[in-house]
C-alpha cells in the first residue's frame, strides 16, 4: 500500500465532503477497499474511510428501491427487499461477486465509482435504468447511471464527490430478469462475459426489454438491436441472432457471441 | 470504541488502539501497511500470508463482527475496532469446538488455510447455528485449500454445528 499521511473516519456525509474538498488533505474515499486499497493513486495523501458514514441502508422511497452506497454485496444478497425486486436479480447478482470474504467488504458504491470490466453492478444498473445520487460541492446531484458511465457527468466519485445512493426505479419491480456471469469458477472475479436480460411482460408481449453486456470493456453497453427485436416480439432465434451480431461488432469473439445468443434464447423461452 | 475523526502518521507510523481477541491493545502500524502484515509483525502469526491479493482467504480475520481479508484492509482502518484472530479462539489444551471438529474429521493437511477457514466457519455458526451444506460452502468460498477437496472441512463444520448445539442445549 502506498504510504499515506492521514487516515480519516468521518461520521457524516457533510464531514466527509468537507475533508474531501479540503486541498490540504488530498483525500480519496475508501468504502470496502477491495479495489482501491491496492491501487491508490500517487497524488493521494489521505484515506477517507466511509465505514462510519450513514449511507448503508436499503429502503423503499417513493416506490423506488434505494440502496445506500455503503451497502455491502453481502447485505444486498441478504436483503429481503432486494430479493423481492425484479425476481431477486439484484441479490443473485451480488451473490455472484467473487468470494464471501470480498462480499463482506465490497460495497455497491465502490463497485460503480470507477469503471472496471469485471465489476458486477454496472451491468445490472445499466439494464435497470438506475440513477445515482451524489453529494458534491454544490449540494446533491442525481445522475442517470447511463450518463455517469458514458460522459462521467463531470464527476470524479471518491475524489471530488461521494456516491450516497443508488436508485432503482419503481417500474422495474416486476420485470422478469436474469443476470449471468460466465467465468472460470463461480468465485472468479474475472469473467468472460456478463449478461443482463430484462423484460416487462404485457400479456403475451414484452412492453420493454433491456440487454446489457459487461466484461468486454471497462464500461458495459446495451444491445439496442436485440432489445428492439425482443420488444417487437420476434422469435428467440431472431433476437439471439441480433445479439450475436452486436457482440461480433464489439469484437467479442466467436465463443462469447455464441454463448450470449444461446443464453438469450434460453431466457426468452423461460419468460 | 470511540475514534478520533482524523489520525496523522508520525515518522511513518500511525498509533492505533483496538481490541484484539478481547484485549485492549495499542499498536504502531506503518503508514503503508495492511492489517495482515501489521498483525504478523506484532506476533499474531496465525494470520497467514498467502496470495496477498484478496484471492486465497488465508489472512482472514474477524473485524467488527465480519470475516474480512487482512491483506486488503489498511492496518490503520482497524483503529477503534474489535478484531478476532485464530489465537483468540482456542488453544492446544482447550480447543474451540470447530478446531476439535476439524482435527476429528481429518480436515487439516498442510494447515495453511485452516485459520482462515475456521474463522469464516465461526462467523457462519455464530449467525446460523444449523447451516445447510450449500450455506457452509458459500461461507467458505473465499478460503482456498490446495490440499483437499473441501469435503472433510464441510463435514467438520457440520459436526461442529451439532456439537455446539448440544453444548448450548
Amino acid at each position: 500500500m502506498k504510504s499515506i499521511k492521514y487516515y480519516a473516519f468521518p461520521s457524516s456525509v457533510k464531514e466527509a465532503m468537507s475533508l474531501l474538498l479540503d486541498r490540504k488533505y488530498k483525500a480519496m474515499a475508501l468504502a470496502g477497499g477491495t479495489l482501491v486499497a491496492k491501487t491508490l493513486p500517487d497524488s493521494v495523501e489521505t484515506y477517507l474511510d466511509l465505514k462510519n458514514v450513514p449511507i448503508k441502508g436499503i429502503k423503499l422511497a417513493g416506490g423506488n428501491l434505494v440502496i445506500g452506497a455503503g451497502a455491502t454485496f453481502d447485505e444486498i444478497d441478504r436483503s429481503k427487499l432486494c430479493r423481492s425486486w425484479a425476481g431477486g436479480v439484484i441479490s443473485s447478482a451480488a451473490a455472484k461477486c467473487s468470494s464471501q470474504l470480498v462480499r463482506n467488504m465490497a460495497t455497491i458504491g465502490g463497485n460503480i465509482a470507477r469503471p472496471h470490466s469485471f465489476n458486477i453492478f454496472p451491468v445490472l444498473l445499466l439494464g435497470l435504468d438506475a440513477k445515482v445520487r451524489f453529494a458534491c460541492k454544490t449540494g446533491t446531484k442525481l445522475v442517470d447511471f447511463q450518463d455517469l458511465y458514458s460522459s462521467g457527468a463531470g464527476l470524479r466519485p471518491g475524489l471530488d464527490c461521494l456516491i450516497t445512493e443508488v436508485i432503482i426505479p419503481a417500474k422495474t419491480r416486476k420485470w422478469g430478469c436474469e443476470f449471468i456471469k460466465l467465468a472460470k469458477t463461480e468465485s472468479s472475479w474475472e469473467s468472460y462475459i456478463k449478461l443482463f436480460f430484462a423484460v416487462e411482460k404485457k400479456g403475451k408481449f414484452f412492453a420493454q426489454a433491456r440487454i446489457a453486456v459487461g466484461a468486454l470493456s471497462p464500461r458495459p453497453f446495451r444491445a439496442p438491436a436485440a432489445e428492439k427485436a425482443l420488444a417487437a416480439g420476434e422469435t428467440p432465434e431472431a433476437c439471439a441472432a441480433a445479439l450475436a451480431a452486436e457482440l461480433a461488432a464489439a469484437r467479442a469473439g466467436d465463443y462469447r457471441c455464441a454463448a450470449a445468443a444461446n443464453l438469450l434464447k434460453r431466457f426468452v423461452k423461460s419468460v | 470504541m470511540k475514534t478520533n475523526s482524523i489520525i496523522e502518521a508520525k515518522k511513518g507510523f500511525f498509533e492505533i488502539a483496538l481490541k484484539v481477541n478481547g484485549e485492549r491493545r495499542e499498536l504502531s502500524v506503518r503508514n503503508g501497511e495492511f492489517l495482515l502484515d501489521a498483525l504478523r509483525r506484532h506476533g499474531w502469526k496465525g494470520v497467514k500470508k498467502g496470495c496477498d491479493t484478496g484471492d486465497c482467504g488465508s489472512c482472514t480475520v474477524i473485524l467488527n463482527g465480519k470475516p474480512v481479508l487482512g491483506c486488503l484492509v489498511p492496518a490503520v482502518a482497524a483503529h477503534g475496532g474489535e478484531l478476532t484472530t485464530i489465537e483468540g479462539l482456542g488453544s492446544v489444551r482447550s480447543p474451540h469446538p470447530l478446531q476439535e471438529a476439524f482435527v476429528e474429521a481429518g480436515a487439516v493437511q498442510c494447515g495453511f488455510c485452516i485459520p482462515g477457514m475456521i474463522l469464516s466457519s465461526k462467523h457462519l455458526l455464530d449467525n446460523n447455528p444449523s447451516p445447510t451444506e450449500a450455506e457452509i460452502r458459500k461461507a467458505l468460498d473465499g478460503n482456498l485449500c490446495r490440499c483437499t477437496g473441501y469435503v472433510q472441512q464441510v463435514e467438520a463444520v457440520k459436526n461442529a454445528a451439532k456439537k455446539m448445539k448440544r453444548t448450548s442445549n
